[in-house]
């Protein structure tokens, strides 16, 4: 009996060991590292060629929709960090001036093309209320 | 009224204290008149509650600007419905909201076992206080919903987020926090069970609607979620792996592993320690979850800004975890149960395998979920798991579920007899195969969705086959009608075959999952009277036009689609303005159903180069099948919630 039950734990204990590592061995390809602008433009041969994750605001003034309206290119600040974006898909709807907005893609030629882009709805509301014309803080 | 509201939280929570004190002393004193003032205590802390709750309410629906929350979440526009939502719009009304369907299920439970159970109360009282307790702390000193704004300002109201100003968004939130809070009931009960040392399966058979009620609740709450993002966030579909959404999903997983383990503890009074433990972690995750779409930790798009209240979150997480862990260990020696496994091929070992399989789950939802803050201090990095991660390993996790699906109900209690499973494995595997030729036939090749289906078919054959042959067996013994049979089959084990249909319903669901792989979109611009194609589809711009509405102006554009020139339909994407919210603009899907797939439409920029309009058009197969599978699901959770005749006999020759 006793050596049943031990056969059972060791069983049990294996099978949650290959599980664990099939988790968490070979995610690299599916990570996506949060960078801010100023490690970007630090190292740019380091983050090359791999979908990396960055937030901050969309720079006033800034924003230029192509012809057709299916991309557009701004400027994404953090502090005194600039990064030039051009991004490709339909906007989303609470995308203009000031708002923080979340993009995932590659930075390339010292553009970030951007393939994801995301607002952050419910802080607007949340921080803006009361003292409109404030900026929205940022929380990451 | 805001007098009211403030002044009957601010009882709450004197009166919440109260209970919990006088309910230590009476746990160690045993002294009655102690034990009473905890009970009436925590029942007037949770009425106060509601007299609060719905002096938010009224303040909301009459509008009262000088209420800082009002002026944030509601206007004088906003349509009264979604003055009421604006309840659960916001960190400080949905807090309370939090607190009030708690204090409707303290309520509950107490009215129920006004007379029974009393010893198990006692320390249920006590759990139900000290949640209670904590989330008035927090609504009562740190986000307070009658905070008036400062003197001197004014607000006209900044209005309801348009993106919530959808029907979905009634219901929605109150349904999700019904199933979060409701695994408090099950949670109770497990504690009291430690702490009064009645540890055999009565507290899981008291609980066991109590447990069922909050996990459909929880799953109809993610997927109305799900059918919010769909039809109105626009981007195609229902579920990103978001943190929040994976918050919500983490504790639906535990409980569904839970509420299949406590059938073995019912059953054979073996697992105890293991199902303690799986209600404690389901309810440790509704408590994170509603922490994390809190605290900001996690970058999220329909996370609530950031606040201080993390820290104060992240203490009672640990504090409840500290204080389950003291307490399985105070009782290890009674939890560990005398009966052991007779059989891997048995009914109990299916259930164990099924538990695995839902805790590796919960594990990889969980490992990518944390991710970035594990990162960040391992790595000194944030680094997100993207969706790859997410689909590389739930999509086998879950089709190794889908098979235990098939084979768990086929599995006799103690041990099965090869001689029995080839038999009743026969159709079923017969069955997948077919369907899976089928379906290469028809040009399937990916392994995944193959595999889907072929399960699918697997499962489907042996919910009919076992269906089937009950109804056939009651009638050849009774001579039933077969819809009798089958009526009577279902109340003489309605756990049973509650549970044949609730997998039914995820079927569907998996069918519908599968369907999602296979979806196709395009985007691009149109100009009035130009057309494009998608899968024998035309879809053709005919105008697009301003039109002026209460609170907000629309431009609509119609679409009008078409397949071998027969007219399909005519989609109607909308662009709205809302003017008094700093002009938001907000784009309305367009989408036609139908059960094999959905026509989805969303229009983006408006009157680009020549007039053009900027479009991104989907066809999304089988979305419809994971509506459809959640409400079979409800329906199959009812069957097994509803009293059985047999009980109601005995009830009445009890009465």
């Amino acid at each position: 009996m006793k050596s049943q039950r031990s056969k059972f734990v060791i069983l049990i204990a294996a099978v949650a060991l290959i599980v664990f590592g099939w988790l968490t061995i070979g995610t690299e390809e599916e990570e996506v590292p949060y960078v801010s602008i100023a490690e970007l433009h630090e190292n740019p041969n380091r983050w090359e060629q791999r979908r990396l994750r960055l937030g901050g605001l969309v720079e006033a003034g800034s924003i230029v929709y192509s012809a057709d309206k299916l991309s557009v290119d701004f400027v994404m600040v953090q502090g005194d960090d600039v990064l030039p974006v051009h991004y490709s898909g339909l906007t989303p709807d609470l995308f203009q001036d000031s708002v923080e907005v979340i993009i995932e893609g590659e930075f390339r030629d010292d553009v970030f093309a951007a393939d994801n882009l995301m607002t952050k709805c419910a802080s607007r509301y949340e921080v803006d209320a009361g003292a409109p014309g404030t900026d929205p803080g940022t929380n990451n | 009224m805001i007098l009211l509201g403030s002044t009957s939280l601010q009882l709450a929570l004197i009166f919440c204290s109260l209970a919990l004190v006088s309910g230590f002393i009476n746990l160690v004193k045993r002294d009655l008149r102690f034990s009473l003032v905890s009970r009436r205590g925590l029942m007037v802390s949770a009425f106060l509650i509601l007299v609060a709750t719905l002096a938010l309410v009224h303040q909301l629906m009459a509008s009262n600007f000088s209420l800082e929350y009002v002026a944030r979440y509601s206007s004088a526009a906003t349509p009264t419905m979604y003055k009421f939502a604006g309840l659960w719009a916001g960190m400080e009304g949905s807090l309370l909201f939090w607190l009030t369907i708690l204090g409707i299920y303290v309520l509950l439970i107490g009215y129920l076992n006004r007379r029974r159970n009393l010893s198990l109360m006692l320390v249920v009282n006590l759990v139900f206080a000290t949640v209670m307790l904590f989330f008035l702390i927090v609504t009562n000193f740190f986000e307070n919903p009658f905070t008036l704004l400062p003197p001197g300002a004014s607000s006209r109201g900044m209005g309801l987020n348009p993106l919530l100003q959808h029907p979905v968004m009634l219901i929605h939130p109150p349904i999700l926090y019904l199933g979060y809070v409701g695994f408090v009931v099950p949670f109770a009960y497990a504690i009291a069970a430690l702490v009064t040392r009645h540890m055999d399966a009565n507290w899981i058979r008291l609980t066991r609607r109590w447990s069922l009620l909050p996990w459909m609740f929880l799953g109809i709450g993610i997927v109305l979620g799900g059918i919010w993002a769909y039809a109105e966030l626009g981007w195609g579909g229902y579920w990103a792996w978001d943190p929040v959404e994976n918050a919500s999903i983490l504790p639906w997983l535990t409980g569904t592993a839970y509420i299949h383990s406590v059938r073995i503890q019912e059953k054979k009074n073996m697992l105890r320690l293991w199902n303690v433990i799986l209600i404690m972690s389901t309810f440790i995750l509704t408590i994170f979850g509603t922490y994390l779409t809190r605290s900001g930790i996690l970058s999220s798009v329909h996370a609530f800004a950031a606040s201080e209240l993390g820290i104060w979150f992240f203490g009672f997480v640990l504090l409840i975890i500290l204080s389950c862990t003291i307490l399985v260990i105070l009782r290890k020696d009674e939890l560990t149960s005398q009966n052991r496994l007779e059989s891997f091929t048995s009914r109990e070992s299916g259930f164990l395998f099924n538990n695995m399989i839902f805790v590796a789950l919960t594990l990889a939802v969980l490992w990518g979920t944390m991710f970035p803050i594990l990162s960040e201090a391992v790595r000194g990095m944030k680094i997100t798991m993207g969706s790859p991660y997410f689909n590389r390993t739930t999509v086998p996790i879950g089709l190794l579920l889908l098979l235990m699906v098939g084979i768990g109900p086929l599995l006799a209690w103690r041990r099965t007899s090869l001689g029995t499973l080839k038999r009743n494995l026969t159709i079923p595997v017969a069955t997948a195969i077919v369907a899976t030729a089928g379906g290469m036939l028809l040009g399937l090749r990916q392994i995944y969705p193959l595999l889907s289906l072929g399960l699918v078919a697997f499962v489907f054959a042996g919910i009919i086959n076992e269906l089937f042959r009950g109804i056939r067996a009651r009638r050849r013994i009774s001579g039933e009608s077969t819809l009798t049979a089958f009526r009577n089959m279902v109340d003489r084990n309605r756990s049973r075959y509650g549970g044949a249909i609730v997998h039914l319903g995820v079927l569907f669901m998996f069918v519908g999952f599968t369907g999602k792989a296979f979806s196709t979109e395009q985007e691009l611009a149109l100009k009035p009277g130009e057309n494009t194609y998608l899968k024998g589809y035309v879809f053709k711009l005919d105008r697009y036009y301003e039109v002026e509405r209460t609170n907000h102006r629309a431009w609509i554009v119609d679409l009008s689609v078409s397949r071998n020139d027969r007219p399909v339909t005519i989609l109607r994407p909308e662009r709205r303005i809302y003017i008094e919210q700093d002009s938001q603009v907000q784009s309305e899907v367009a989408i036609h159903s139908r059960p094999l797939q959905d026509l989805y439409a969303i229009a983006g920029g408006i009157g680009g180069e020549n007039n053009s309009v900027a479009l991104k058009i989907m066809i999304n197969p089988l979305v419809q099948m994971v509506w459809l599978g959640s409400i079979i699901i409800v329906v199959g959770t009812l069957v097994a919630i509803w009293p059985s005749r047999t009980d109601q006999r005995l009830k009445e020759r009890l009465a």
